[in-house]
C-alpha cells in the first residue's frame, strides 16, 4: 500500500499541536462536508481528512505513526514490520464501520477476528423505472477481511443484487448473509434505496410524480389522453378547465408497493408557436373575439 | 418486501458506529425519531450518521446537531423536487 502523509492531509506541521490540529481539520471538515459542499471531489476528501484526524487526534495511534512514518515519503510503497504496533494499545471501537484506506487498515486494522459478521450498510441508486419492474445491480462493497496473520484489509467484493419490484425511496432492503463475514454466521447487507433525478419521473415514497404535457383545448375542453409510465401506459382524463400546474391523482398507479402508491400527473399547458400563418390567425382571433384578461384579478 | 425494514437499536449501533448509550440518550431526548419497541427507519439511519459526524467533527452539542440535521433533510427534500 501507500504511504500517507496525514500531515500534509490537514495541512499542519508534524510538530503541530493537538489544538491545531483540531482547527485544521474543522476548517476543512466545513469545506468538504458533503451535503453542503461545492467541491467535486468532497467525499473523497472528507474521507481523507477524517481519516488522517483519526490517526492524528489519538495521542496514541499519532505516536505510533509518527515512529513509523519517519522514514516514509507520501505515495511510498509502505509495509509495515512485523510487530511495529508492539507496546500500543488500541482502542476499535472509534472507527468501526468508518470507510478509510488500505493504508489505514494496513497501520491500524489488526481488529482481531470477531464473534460474528458485521451487518454491511450500502446505498442503491435506482431509476424510477426500477421500482415498477425490479432490477438486477452490481453492489462494490469494501469489506474488512481478516487475514492467516490476524491482520485486517480491506477487500473490494462485488455483489449481484436482485432489486424487488415496489421498492420506494428511502426504504431499507436486507439481504441475510451477505455483508461482512466474521468467524461466525455472516452479518446481513442492508441497502438503502434512493432514485435518480429523471427529466419526467420523481419518486415520493410510494408517489410516482410525473409532469404531463397538454395543448391548451385539451386543458380547456378536457380530455382522455393515453400517458406513458414506467409502470406501462394507460388512460387518463384531463377535467375541462384545467390550468397548467394542476395536479391530477391517479390512485394506486404509483409505486405498486403494498399497498401501492399514487400516480401524481402534473399538467403544463404547452402553447403552440405563432410561426405559421394560420397559427397566427387563429391567435389573433382569439384575442379578438375572447374577452379574456389573465391579470384581472377575480 | 411489502413492509418497510425497520432495523433495531443494535443494528443501527453497528452500522453507524455509535454507541447504544449515545443513541439511546438522543432517542430520549427527541432528537432521533424511533417507531414503537425501539424499531430505526432508514431516515433516521441517515439521521443519526449526521448528527454523529457533527457532534464529533465539532463538538457540536447534540441538539446543535439535531438541528442541523433538520435543514439537511429539509434541503434533501427541496433539492429532490428540483429533479
Amino acid at each position: 500500500v501507500e504511504f500517507k502523509d496525514y500531515y500534509q492531509t490537514l495541512g499542519v506541521a508534524r510538530e503541530a499541536a493537538a489544538d491545531e490540529i483540531r482547527k485544521a481539520f474543522r476548517k476543512l471538515a466545513r469545506k468538504y462536508h458533503p451535503d453542503v459542499s461545492k467541491e467535486p471531489d468532497a467525499e473523497a476528501r472528507m474521507k481523507e481528512v477524517n481519516e488522517a484526524y483519526a490517526v492524528l487526534s489519538d495521542p496514541e495511534k499519532r505516536a505510533a505513526y509518527d515512529q513509523l512514518g519517519r522514514n516514509y515519503r507520501p505515495g511510498e510503497e509502505f509495509r509495515p514490520p512485523p510487530d511495529w504496533d508492539a507496546g500500543f494499545e488500541f482502542s476499535h471501537h472509534d472507527f468501526q464501520g468508518a470507510d478509510f484506506s488500505d493504508f489505514f487498515a494496513e497501520l491500524f486494522g489488526r481488529m482481531g477476528a470477531r464473534g460474528h459478521g458485521q451487518d454491511h450498510y450500502a446505498k442503491v441508486l435506482l431509476d424510477a423505472e426500477d421500482a415498477f419492474l425490479g432490477a438486477a445491480r452490481q453492489i462494490a462493497l469494501r469489506v474488512p477481511t481478516v487475514d492467516a496473520g490476524g491482520r485486517v484489509t480491506l477487500e473490494t467484493r462485488t455483489l449481484n443484487v436482485k432489486i424487488p419490484a415496489g421498492v420506494r425511496a428511502g426504504q431499507l432492503i436486507r439481504l441475510a448473509g451477505q455483508g461482512a463475514a466474521g468467524a461466525g454466521k455472516p452479518g446481513d447487507l442492508l441497502l438503502e434505496v434512493h432514485f435518480k433525478p429523471h427529466a419526467r419521473y420523481r419518486v415520493d415514497g410510494r408517489d410516482l410524480h410525473v409532469d404531463l404535457p397538454v395543448a391548451p383545448w385539451e386543458a380547456a375542453l378536457g380530455a382522455v389522453l393515453r400517458v406513458n409510465v414506467p409502470g406501462g401506459a394507460l388512460n387518463v382524463r384531463i377535467p375541462a378547465g384545467a390550468q397548467s400546474g394542476r395536479v391530477l391523482r391517479v390512485r394506486g398507479k404509483g409505486i405498486p408497493a403494498a399497498p401501492p402508491g399514487d400516480l401524481l400527473l402534473t399538467l403544463r399547458v404547452i402553447l403552440p408557436s405563432a410561426d405559421t400563418p394560420k397559427a397566427r390567425e387563429l391567435y389573433e382571433q382569439m384575442a379578438r373575439d375572447l374577452a379574456f384578461d389573465p391579470r384581472a384579478t377575480p | 418486501m411489502s413492509e418497510e425494514e425497520l432495523l433495531t437499536l443494535e443494528e443501527v449501533v453497528l452500522v453507524c458506529a455509535v454507541t447504544p448509550e449515545w443513541l439511546r440518550d438522543r432517542v430520549e431526548e427527541g432528537l432521533v425519531p424511533a417507531a414503537p419497541e425501539w424499531r430505526f427507519s432508514a431516515v433516521a439511519v441517515r439521521r443519526v450518521r449526521r448528527m454523529h459526524a457533527l457532534e464529533r467533527d465539532f463538538d457540536a452539542a447534540p441538539e446543535l446537531a439535531a438541528l442541523m440535521a433538520d435543514l439537511l433533510e429539509e434541503l434533501d427534500a427541496l433539492r429532490a423536487r428540483l429533479g
